[in-house]
C-alpha cells in the first residue's frame, strides 16, 4: 500500500505537533510494521517556515530510501524566489510535488502568486497536495478553485475535508476532474461514505505519520489498522491504498 | 469501570446505531456503561422523539445506558418543557450541538437550558469543531459565564483546533475534554501532563457511530498512563460529572 500523507520529523521550527525525532531507517520500520510499501513524505519544518533549507533536508531524508519515500517540498508563495525554489525542488532535489498549508502558511488559494508555482510543478510532472478541512483558508472548494485554474495539474485534498468539510470535499471532487481526495484524519463514517460516492479512482489514503511523540508513530499505525473497521469493500480498499496512488504517482 | 461518555443512537444522515448494536459492541469491548444522545434529526428538530428513544433505551438497559436529553434552544419555553419531560423519564445530562441546532454558543439562546441543567446538576455536552461551529475557546467563555455548570468539550476541537483544547481547559476549570479522534501520542498526552489540566479533566468517548469503537478504546488503552490516570479517563471523570458511584 501507499501512504499518501506523511511527514519528516520537525528538525527546527515546529512549536506545535513537533513530535519525536526519528531517522529515515526508523521511519522505514514504521512503514514495514504497518504494511506501507511507499510513502509520500511531506515537509514538516516547511509547513511552519517554508525555506530552501527545509527542502534540502527533506530531500536528504527521502534520499536514504528513494524506492520507498517520495518527497514533496514547500515554498512561501509570495516570496520573490518561490518559483525558482519550486523549480529547484522539482529538478535538482528530485522532489515530486509541493505541499501547501494555506492556513498555517498564511495565504489564500485564490492568490495569483500560486499560479506560476502550479505551472512549474505541472511542467515537472508533479502533484500539489494541500491541507484542507479548515476554514477560513483551507476549505475544499477553495482548493478545487485552484485545481480548476490548472486543469492538467493533479491537486490532492490532503485530509478529505476532515470533520466538518468532508461533504464539501466530496462535492468538489465530483465536479473537478483533476482533484483527488486523501482520506487522512477524516472520520471513519465520512471515509465510508466518501468511498461509496466519490469517483472511485480519485480517493487516496494517508496516515499523517511523523507527528507522533514516539518514533514508532503509534497513531499512524492505529489509523492503518482502523481501516479494517470502516466497513468498506475489498475493491474500495484496493483502489484507495494501491491502485489509485500508484496510478497518480505513475512515473513520478 | 469503563464508561463511554458520548454516543448517538438512531438514524443519522450517513450513520445509524441501535441500542442493541451498541450494547453488543460494549459487551465485546468490555465497556460497562455509555451515555447516549439521540440522532441528528432528533437533536435538530424531533427533540421529543429523540428523548423518548434514549430514555426508553436507558430504562431497558439494566443501568448500562444513561440518557442525554436534547432540546433545540430556539424553542424557548417549549425546550424547557421538553427537558422537564426527559428528566422525568430519567435523562441525566444535556447534549447540545450548535451546528445541528443552528445557534451561537454566546448568543444567549442556551442560557435558560443551562440554568435548567444547573438546577438538575446535569453536565452539558457541547459538540465542538471547526469555524463557524462551536470552537473550544467560545465554549470556554460560555463556561466562564456559567461557573455552576460542568461542560464537556465534545471532540475536543478535532482536528485543527486541538491546539485550542489546552488553552480552553486551562481557562475554564468547569470544562472537561473528551478523547474521541485524538491521538494520545500527539494530543492527549500533552493535556494529561499539563499541571493545569491532567487526566481527570479528560473523558473517554467513542463518539459512535461516527468512529470505529474498538479503535477509540484501543487508543486510550495503548496510552501509557498510571493506573489512577487511566481509571480517571476511562470512567472516573465522567462518573464525577454525573455524581455516579463507581
Ligand atoms: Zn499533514
Amino acid at each position: 500500500m501507499i501512504d499518501f500523507h506523511t511527514h519528516t520529523p520537525a528538525w527546527r521550527s515546529a512549536s506545535w505537533l513537533a513530535g519525536a525525532a526519528f531517522d529515515a531507517d526508523e521511519f522505514i520500520s514504521f512503514m514495514d510494521d504497518s504494511g506501507v510499501d511507499r510513502a509520500v513524505v511531506l515537509s514538516h519544518d516547511g509547513l511552519f517556515d517554508p525555506s530552501s533549507q527545509a527542502n534540502d533536508e527533506l530531500a536528504a531524508f527521502v534520499a536514504r530510501h528513494p524506492q520507498r519515500m517520495i518527497g514533496f517540498g514547500s515554498v512561501s508563495p509570495r516570496r520573490p524566489d518561490a518559483v525558482v525554489e519550486t523549480e529547484r525542488m522539482m529538478s535538482v532535489l528530485g522532489l515530486r510535488g509541493i505541499k501547501l498549508h494555506p492556513w498555517l502558511q498564511g495565504f489564500s488559494l485564490h492568490e495569483a502568486a500560486l499560479d506560476p508555482i502550479c505551472e512549474t510543478v505541472q511542467a515537472a510532472g508533479g502533484i500539489v497536495v494541500s491541507h484542507d478541512g479548515t476554514p477560513p483558508y483551507s476549505t475544499p472548494a477553495q482548493i478545487a478553485a485552484l485545481a480548476r485554474r490548472h486543469p492538467e495539474l493533479p491537486v490532492v485534498l490532503g485530509h478529505g475535508g476532515l470533520h466538518d468539510c468532508w461533504r464539501e470535499a466530496l462535492a468538489a471532487v465530483a465536479q473537478t476532474p483533476n482533484l483527488y481526495l486523501c482520506i487522512c484524519g477524516t472520520p471513519p463514517y465520512a471515509a465510508r461514505y466518501i468511498l461509496e460516492h466519490a469517483p472511485q479512482h480519485r480517493v487516496l489514503f494517508g496516515t499523517d505519520a511523523g507527528l507522533s511523540d514516539k518514533p514508532s508513530q503509534d497513531y499512524a499505525a492505529a489509523r492503518v489498522r482502523e481501516i479494517a473497521g470502516w466497513g468498506i469493500t475489498a475493491d474500495q480498499r484496493q483502489a484507495m491504498l494501491v491502485d489509485n496512488p500508484q496510478r497518480l504517482l505513475g512515473g513520478r | 469501570m469503563i464508561i463511554d461518555g458520548h454516543v448517538r443512537i438512531g438514524q443519522g444522515r450517513e450513520v445509524e446505531l441501535t441500542a442493541d448494536t451498541l450494547l453488543d459492541t460494549m459487551d465485546r469491548l468490555g465497556i460497562d456503561r455509555a451515555l447516549v444522545a439521540p440522532d441528528e434529526a432528533a437533536i435538530a428538530y424531533h427533540n421529543r422523539r429523540g428523548n423518548d428513544a434514549v430514555t426508553a433505551a436507558a430504562a431497558s438497559s439494566g443501568g448500562r445506558l444513561l440518557a442525554y436529553a436534547v432540546a433545540n434552544p430556539w424553542r424557548g419555553r417549549d425546550a424547557l418543557d421538553e427537558l422537564d419531560r426527559a428528566a422525568d423519564r430519567g435523562a441525566v445530562a444535556l447534549a447540545v450541538d450548535p451546528v445541528l441546532q443552528g445557534f451561537d454558543l454566546l448568543d444567549g439562546l442556551l442560557v435558560p437550558l443551562l440554568e435548567f441543567a444547573a438546577a438538575r446538576h446535569w453536565p452539558v455536552y457541547v459538540r465542538t469543531g471547526t469555524p463557524p461551529t462551536a470552537l473550544p475557546m467560545p465554549l470556554a467563555l460560555l463556561a466562564g459565564q456559567h461557573p455552576e455548570v460542568r461542560f464537556v468539550m465534545g471532540r475536543s476541537g478535532a482536528t485543527d483546533f486541538w491546539i485550542d483544547a489546552g488553552p480552553a481547559l486551562r481557562q475554564a476549570p468547569n470544562l472537561v475534554g473528551d478523547t474521541c479522534y485524538a491521538p494520545w501520542d500527539t494530543v492527549l498526552a500533552a493535556l494529561a501532563a499539563d499541571p493545569e489540566i491532567g487526566a481527570n479533566r479528560l473523558m473517554f468517548s467513542t463518539d459512535a457511530p461516527y468512529t470505529v469503537s474498538a479503535t477509540e478504546l484501543e487508543r486510550v488503552t495503548d496510552w501509557p498512563l498510571t493506573q489512577a490516570e487511566r481509571l480517571a479517563v476511562l470512567g472516573g471523570t465522567v462518573a464525577a460529572l454525573l455524581g455516579l458511584q463507581i
